[in-house]
């Protein structure tokens, strides 16, 4: 375990990787018609980033494991360094969940709210700040997109019900 | 032929609609470019949405004046707040920095616009005269050429990888994976949908992009909580009029500093890979070099900021001439305007001059124009600029990814690709996390479905395997792809290990065999110029005893930009 480090686990999981993909290129549709078969390409590049893979692994594994004195794993780590960008994904994954419900214009708009406020802090002067940067920012860029280019985003069942 | 194609050119890129939104396109690249951690490359990927509802000219004329901006906005925040806006402009901070704080400001942000405008306007015409030229090769080109040149164009990924080669080519081939996915364009078979109805179509190139580069670079910038709550200059900027005449005078008066730059720019913006991030530092060192007074440099010297802001302009000139004559991509943003050109439904190829010539010489032409309006601009953008150093990160953060999730829908009005964007925003951000190189992958991405194109449409006409080697072009493509290969490590091994001593002799003799293979009597001339140039490397080497000289090594490193 002690030549274990973090590239390892990327290596590992690339080949892991390579071989669902290897194992899904035999569920392409054969055909009698073309020299190169559509599975071919693919399997050309799967080889070719196996090598890759396994390189990297013997790379990694030689390297050893990470020096005395580097700072060890921790979930709460992790979780403390990445906060913002954890509450960004968590939110845009709520967002897109919701897009159905809520549409383009109220999601972007209570998206962007949320995320400067969880980001930015909730004091009561913020909160009235962040509510006209969503609602002018995602506005107008909803209403150049509809107008001006004639995109229809999805208008959310929300208004369709009520 | 030439001027009737400029003027078909002219009539259709003068209309007062696309001169409008490429200034907006010049003013947005400025901006973006001014602000630290958004790139030339996320501007210009921004921008894609927008053009989707442009025809082909239009649109890419707005992507190029957002590129010409882009190269120019890095010098404000370069200048004003020492914070290189983009990497290409990182050598312009060595001198305009010291002295915008020695009192002059205005002076240097002066000599960075005009610069940029001269270095813009001298690769602007080697472009116009070399790609066509360039461009008229690509008419020998069989199908098997044209795959060894992608596979040419594929090896760059080495080049981009930067200090971990492995990784850079995993994150290229994992680009040429994720182009496998849906819909097999040769034979219409869905490939690695795993049962999933939207996958069969394949991810959009788009928002594949926008995720990979522009999602995971803005949770980049907010990572740190105490930075992502400061705006770019805490205290506020400073206004300051641009000093145009005396540097207008000053520019003119360093001509042979201007003019070896731009062409450093150009050559750099051609070679593969090595793009403006590159050329600002060479051109710095090169100036430093050739100066009588190189301990000037610094501390605020006048040739200190018209080497790196000419060069980096130039050098967009000749990434367009890779881009455009080739049909391969110089650099990442000439990687994102060939995704455009696919978006458009223009495939980008050696024939592109030939047989789009108005769009072709359209943008031309709107490289030419992008720069006037680059200098007619910047005093006025510069206002903007510092109102927007007074944003705080976050919320510029918060704002931007949203216009993703918007402009990314807008493409073909599926919510799946704003999943797609979700989706690629985590892989970016963990590779980014984990040291792998993000440029590789989009030119994977972009290439890998010409590439199978290619590869099949040569063995549909022969299946004979040997007219990869045999046919002269081919050839000569797959050995420079062999030691596109190899270059990172010749990079970093030079002045170190003996072996690098036979790299350039070898390379050069070895292109000899295409050379002689085409025939013509230019050509073998250039066959016999490169074998004796080889020999006499390998002779002068043999004199030195087969020593290697530590002065050689320390090469700028290729960077992402």
């Amino acid at each position: 375990m002690s030549r274990l480090n973090r590239d390892v686990y990327i290596a590992i999981l690339l080949l892991l990787l390579c071989g669902a993909f290897f194992a899904a290129s035999f569920d392409i549709r054969k055909i009698d018609y073309g020299i190169l078969t559509a599975a071919a390409w693919p399997r050309i590049i799967l080889v070719a980033l196996t090598v890759l893979s396994l390189i990297y692994l013997v790379q990694s594994l030689r390297r050893g494991a990470p020096p005395e004195g580097t700072k060890s794993f921790s979930i709460k780590g992790v979780i403390d360094k990445y906060r913002n960008p954890f509450w960004c994904y968590a939110l845009f994954l709520l967002f897109l969940l919701t897009l159905e419900y809520l549409g383009m214009l109220i999601g972007g708009v209570l998206f962007v709210f949320c995320l400067l406020t969880v980001i930015g802090g909730a004091s009561k002067r913020n909160l009235i700040i962040h509510a006209l940067i969503a609602v002018i920012m995602v506005g107008a860029m909803w209403a150049l997109f509809t107008f001006g280019l004639g995109v229809i985003f999805p208008q959310g069942e929300i208004f369709t019900t009520l | 032929m030439l001027f009737d194609n400029i003027a078909a050119a002219f009539h259709e890129l003068f209309v007062f609609e696309t001169m409008f939104l490429m200034m907006v396109g010049v003013v947005a690249g400025l901006i973006a470019g001014g602000v630290p951690g958004f790139t030339i490359a996320m501007a210009v990927v921004l921008t894609l949405p927008f053009t989707f509802g442009m025809d082909a000219v239009q649109g890419l004329a707005v992507m190029m004046g957002v590129f010409v901006g882009g190269l120019s906005g890095g010098l404000m925040s370069g200048i004003l707040t020492g914070i290189p806006g983009t990497p290409s402009s990182v050598a312009t901070t060595f001198d305009g920095f010291p002295m915008a704080r020695a009192g002059r400001p205005g002076f240097a942000l002066g000599l960075g616009v005009w610069s940029s405008f001269f270095g813009g306007i001298i690769s602007a015409v080697l472009l116009v005269t070399l790609a066509p030229q360039l461009a008229r090769i690509g008419l020998e080109f069989q199908q098997w050429d044209y795959f060894a040149l992608v596979v040419f164009a594929l090896t760059i990924t080495a080049s981009l990888a930067g200090e971990n080669l492995i990784k850079g080519l995993i994150a290229g081939a994992l680009g040429l994976l994720v182009a496998t996915v849906g819909e097999d364009e040769i034979n219409g078979i869905a490939r690695f949908h795993f049962g999933n109805e939207a996958l069969k179509q394949g991810f959009g190139f788009l928002p594949v992009l926008i995720g990979l580069f522009a999602f995971s670079q803005l949770l980049s910038d907010i990572q740190d909580r105490v930075r992502a709550r400061q705006s770019l200059a805490e205290g506020g900027g400073v206004a300051v009029k641009v000093e145009h005449r005396k540097a207008i005078a000053a520019v003119l008066k360093r001509w042979g500093n201007l003019l070896r730059s731009s062409l450093i720019g150009v050559f750099t913006g051609i070679l593969p890979a090595a793009g403006s991030s590159i050329s600002n530092i060479l051109a710095y060192d090169q100036a430093k070099k050739a100066s009588r007074e190189p301990e000037k440099f610094g501390t605020g010297c006048e040739d200190g900021i018209i080497a790196p802001e000419s060069a980096n302009n130039a050098t967009a000139g000749g990434a367009l001439i890779t881009m455009m004559a080739l049909g391969i991509p110089g650099d990442i943003v000439t990687a994102v305007m060939l995704g455009a050109l696919l978006i458009h439904d223009v495939i980008p190829s050696p024939t592109f001059i030939t047989e789009t010539p108005v769009l072709a010489y359209s943008l031309f032409l709107a490289f030419f124009v992008a720069h006037f309006m680059m200098v007619a601009l910047q005093s006025y953008t510069l206002r903007l600029f510092v109102l927007i150093t007074k944003v705080r990160m976050y919320v510029l953060t918060s704002v931007i990814l949203v216009y993703c999730a918007i402009g990314v829908f807008a493409l073909s009005n599926i919510a799946f690709d704003i999943w797609t964007l979700f989706w690629f925003g985590i892989l970016g951000y963990l590779m980014r996390i984990f040291g792998f190189p993000l440029a590789p992958m989009i030119l994977g991405v972009v290439l890998g479905r010409i590439a199978e194109q290619w590869l099949a449409r040569a063995l549909a006409r022969s299946e004979d395997l040997s007219h990869f080697i045999t046919s002269p072009w081919s050839l000569f493509f797959l050995l420079l792809a062999a030691f596109s290969v190899f270059f990172p490590k010749y990079q970093a091994d030079r002045g170190k290990k003996t072996w690098t001593l036979f790299y350039p002799a070898i390379f050069m003799i070895s292109l000899c065999v295409p050379a002689f293979m085409m025939g013509g009597a230019v050509r073998i001339v250039l066959g016999i110029l490169l074998i004796a140039m080889g020999v006499r490397s390998l002779v002068k080497h043999h004199r030195n005893g087969w020593k290697v000289d530590p002065a050689a090594s320390g090469a700028p490193q290729l960077r992402e930009g």
